[in-house]
């Protein structure tokens, strides 16, 4: 395994401690599952501060191929898993519902899982694992690359809890993290790591759009 | 009051769109009636579906006995060129779009959006996934993991959604095969075959019926309105 989706959230919405604390986080995850002995590193772009340029996602990730905990692999290399040439992008990788698996092996519940009036509150989402979780942090163009506009898309280079404009999330003007859907369902486009932007970046907010702060894990080695 | 009717009725459309239109879509003005569906049966005899005239009676018989029969339906189906017959491309079939599925959930604007002809639109994918590719009367396709799965469509066509120009055969001569060949197949679920193509994912292993059940099939296909 040189590849998973985080079981669990770390409880602070977006606010992941930075680059390092949602790397430390994959680690101990997968430390956890027996695969400490890999270096990974968190799939989560930041964008650019004054004297701190901006880190794209797939710079981060190693050269692949990566296989998830039951062996299958999920792209061979970085073209593959970004579509960088449009035969890549029509084709697609191999993420979905039945191949992004946690470091333990499970899917991850996605679209119309578990449904219920309530599960899209964090309460509800924190008792009720088997119910839709399929937004993925990334904070990410389609192509693995940060945002270059003006526009906060990682919330804070993931350090900020900080709730939305509003929270429908078409009228959400600020703090949001971008997503993508874990099982390939949803969000207009089933993009893997880019559909849409979140309603905020509190666990409430992710909640919000089915979302309770999880992550792709990778290891560079 | 309940809750359960609320999700069954309201929320299972927004739902069906996905996560981000859930929230923000408002009741529209005027919804659009279907323009897109996936066979909710084959036609039982493999890839022999009387070739492209027999597919488009089946989609136009489907959708009229759900009331959609005021539309002119096309198969989304290519085929190879033949002496004296040149290729049909299945993009070329299907009108301009956009197309809505049962639920009046858009499936894609446009043709470069349904085909992702530019790097952007190709990476994102349409709106086309298990939970919007749905049939004639609304419900979901089976998919991997789900018993038994049908998500191999037929389509005999490239990611581009036109004819394959080698010398192989990927439409099950033409749609009229139910024994040797093969047809070029996509996943309703984008699940499978190691990519996420909804059009082109891999081969079927021959163009019986039960060729076509083995791999997770049972001969349907994509209809589209041209109109």
């Amino acid at each position: 395994m040189n590849f998973f989706v985080t079981s669990v959230g770390l409880g602070h919405g977006a606010n992941l401690g930075g680059l390092a604390g949602a790397d430390a986080h994959c680690q101990q995850l997968a430390t956890a599952a027996g695969a400490g002995n890999r270096t990974w590193h968190a799939y989560l772009s930041t964008q650019a501060r004054p004297g701190q340029p901006a880190v794209n996602a797939r710079d981060r990730i190693g050269t692949g191929p990566w296989y998830n905990a039951k062996g299958e692999m999920i792209a061979k290399n970085l073209a593959d898993l970004h579509g960088d040439t449009l035969d890549l992008a029509r084709m697609g990788n191999n993420i979905n519902k039945l191949t992004d698996l946690t470091e333990k092996g499970q899917i991850v519940p996605g679209l119309t899982d578990g449904a219920n009036p309530r599960d899209r509150e964090w309460a509800y989402m924190q008792e009720h694992p088997e119910s839709n979780r399929h937004e993925t942090l990334t904070g990410s163009q389609p192509d693995g690359r940060a945002f270059t506009d003006n526009r906060d898309h990682t919330c804070n280079n993931w350090t900020s809890e900080a709730k939305g404009a509003a929270e429908a999330l078409r009228e959400n003007t600020g703090a949001n993290a971008q997503v993508g859907m874990s099982d390939r369902n949803g969000g207009g486009n089933g993009s893997w790591n880019s559909a849409h932007g979140t309603s905020g970046c509190g666990q409430e907010d992710l909640g919000r759009t089915h979302g309770v702060g999880l992550y792709y894990c990778f290891a560079i080695n | 009051m309940t809750k359960a009717p609320l999700l069954a009725a309201g929320s299972i459309a927004s739902l069906l769109a996905g996560s981000f239109f859930a929230l923000a879509q408002a009741p529209g003005p005027q919804p659009h009636p279907m323009s897109f569906f996936v066979t909710s049966v084959g036609m039982g005899k493999g890839g022999d579906l009387g070739g492209l005239t027999g597919a488009d009676a089946h989609c136009q018989a489907l959708a009229a006995a759900v009331g959609g029969g005021g539309k002119t339906w096309h198969a989304y189906l290519s085929t190879q060129a033949r002496p004296g017959q040149p290729a049909v491309n299945a993009r070329d079939r299907i009108g301009t779009g956009p197309w809505y599925n049962s639920k009046r959930v858009p499936i894609a604007q446009s043709l470069s959006d349904l085909q992702g002809d530019t790097l952007e639109e190709a990476r994102l994918g349409s709106n086309l996934f298990k939970q919007t590719a749905l049939n004639e009367k609304g419900g979901v396709v089976n998919g991997a993991g789900d018993m038994p799965n049908t998500h191999d469509m037929l389509t005999g066509s490239r990611p581009d959604g036109r004819a394959y120009t080698d010398n192989m055969d990927h439409t099950c001569n033409n749609w009229t095969s139910s024994g040797p060949g093969s047809a070029q197949l996509g996943h309703s679920d984008r699940t499978g075959g190691g990519n996420t193509s909804w059009n082109s994912a891999h081969a079927s292993r021959g163009c019986s019926q039960q060729d076509l059940v083995s791999t997770g099939g049972a001969g349907l296909f994509y209809c589209f309105a041209i109109n």
